[in-house]
């Protein structure tokens, strides 16, 4: 059984159809790439997911209430007082204790450490610079252990060093965890040395690849790839 | 200057008002609501004068002024309009009713520049002890919320797959900023609500960074230029609500200074 099973998925905005006829079947513990042009709906897709969207037909079925989502935009001015610690224990977010159990004491420092944030946990987040603000909110995400991880455009800030090390941090938990990554981006190139497969958003509708196959789409895709380097720069 | 009855309760209405305007403001300033803020003091002014024309206090016309007006903000702002304009409609409105109602009552000048610019000297104990009440429903509901409150007012955007009690959670929220403007403008009156509610908090902001600290150090901000002002204002016999506000100015502007010098 995959974690994300679609079957005649569609989504619509009022008159206006995004997706249809979306079949697709993500099996659990893969890394896939959530590929296509700017509107092509991999967003409101997204959203369907984690519960946001109303109009939809067919079925889609998401095998687990357990996901982390990092957004593709967030407010963070240098004047963010915040400590990265502190932004992430945000995601406990239920119940009325002002104070944190010991368990969840425990659990945000693994996150932490996990993303390579535990010296800086102390850090106002308004000032850490761009990579490091992009793993403390996937280390936000992952505070209650998610067995599907969602990040939206979040290597697009950062240069290539970076880019590589947050998807080398993520694939790591891939592997030991078994976790589901779903990965919105434009940087093909980037992504084909991390994914196992492909969800490619085109003409209303959603294929899905394999592995090997991203090299071809890679290829065919390089020229309108370079045109988004040169905007994300 | 502490035998005068007067003297007691307006030090006492004061630390009430700057424990809620200190804790309330973290949330408002984390949520960028200085704008709304504002304007539901404008508003409150209507509900006052609403209040007065009809033969109500001024503070009950002046909460169910805030409340509702919060609520319709809150249910008008969507991702189609854009916050700032829904309150500057919505203010806009209120204003234009606070004068009707001024002229309609035949309210004297001085109950006006009461509400406009506070009148802590002139506080009961009647008035306090209704200020003690309400402080006490905001902070613990407040504190029942605190999670959830944390959360919208730090980070929305993470905030997905919300359960229907964390939904209500900003409404909860209009309602408390709505309660704590009218009481705070019982100190420093509706044209100053900035001074006790906004600027305490976004001095905090600039030394320290937990949510709990923020409260504690806002709270304090509040509390020194409450106290500060009040003796002031006693000993000189000029309005406490020019003090409290030059006194919270003044933090403000070093705070940002000291930070940027910092940064």
């Amino acid at each position: 059984m995959g974690i994300i099973e679609t079957k005649n998925f569609g989504i619509r905005y009022g008159e206006r159809v995004v997706l249809s006829d979306v079949n697709i079947d993500v099996p659990a513990g893969r890394f896939f790439a959530l590929l296509g042009e700017n509107g092509a709906g991999k967003t409101t897709f997204i959203k369907s997911i984690i519960g946001q969207n109303q109009q939809t037909t067919g079925e889609l079925l998401v095998n687990t209430t357990l996901i982390g989502f990092v957004p593709q935009f967030r407010d963070i001015s240098r004047d963010y007082p915040l400590s990265i610690s502190e932004f992430v224990s945000l995601s406990y977010n239920s119940g009325w204790r002002f104070w944190l159990s010991n368990q969840e004491k425990k659990r945000i420092s693994e996150s932490l450490t996990r993303m390579d944030l535990a010296d800086i946990a102390d850090k106002r987040l308004g000032l850490a610079s761009g990579g490091q603000q992009q793993r403390a909110y996937v280390a936000q995400a992952l505070v209650k252990s998610p067995e599907l991880l969602i990040l939206d455009e979040s290597t697009a800030s950062l240069d290539h060093e970076h880019k590589v090390a947050l998807l080398q941090n993520v694939t790591a938990l891939q592997k030991a965890h078994n976790l589901t990554i779903l990965f919105i981006t434009h940087e093909l190139k980037l992504v084909s040395q991390f994914a196992d497969g492909y969800l490619l958003f085109k003409n209303g509708t959603v294929s899905q690849g394999e592995a090997e196959d991203l090299n071809v789409l890679t290829l065919e895709m390089t020229h309108r790839h370079d045109e988004d380097e040169v905007r994300n720069v | 200057m502490f035998n005068y009855d007067f003297m007691q309760n307006a030090f006492m209405a004061g630390t009430v008002v700057s424990l809620i305007a200190g804790i309330v403001g973290t949330f408002v300033v984390a949520r960028n609501y200085a704008f709304l803020t504002h304007s539901l003091s404008e508003i409150g002014f209507a509900g006052a004068t609403f209040g007065l024309f009809v033969g109500w206090p001024a503070l009950l016309g002046m909460m169910l002024a805030t409340s509702s007006a919060s609520l319709l903000i809150g249910a008008l702002e969507s991702g189609y309009t854009k916050r700032d304009n829904v309150t500057s409609a919505v203010s806009a409105l209120a204003i234009g009713m606070g004068i009707l109602f001024l002229a309609l009552g035949h309210t004297s000048t001085t109950a006006a520049t009461g509400i406009l610019f506070g009148s802590v000297l002139g506080i009961s104990h009647q008035d306090l002890l209704l200020l003690v009440i309400l402080a006490f429903i905001v902070i613990l509901v407040l504190l029942f919320n605190y999670r959830a409150l944390r959360q919208l007012s730090f980070d929305e955007a993470g905030m997905f797959l919300q359960s229907n009690s964390q939904k209500m959670v900003r409404y909860i929220f209009l309602v408390i900023i709505a309660i704590s403007v009218s009481i705070s403008s019982q100190l420093v009156g509706s044209l100053l609500i900035f001074v006790l509610v906004t600027l305490p908090a976004a001095s905090a902001k600039y030394y320290v960074t937990s949510t709990l600290k923020l409260m504690g150090l806002a709270v304090a901000f509040a509390l020194f230029g409450t106290w500060v002002g009040l003796t002031i204002a006693y000993l000189t016999n000029l309005p406490t609500s020019f003090f409290i506000a030059v006194i919270e100015v003044l933090i403000y502007l070093l705070s940002v200074w000291q930070f940027q010098k910092k940064a």
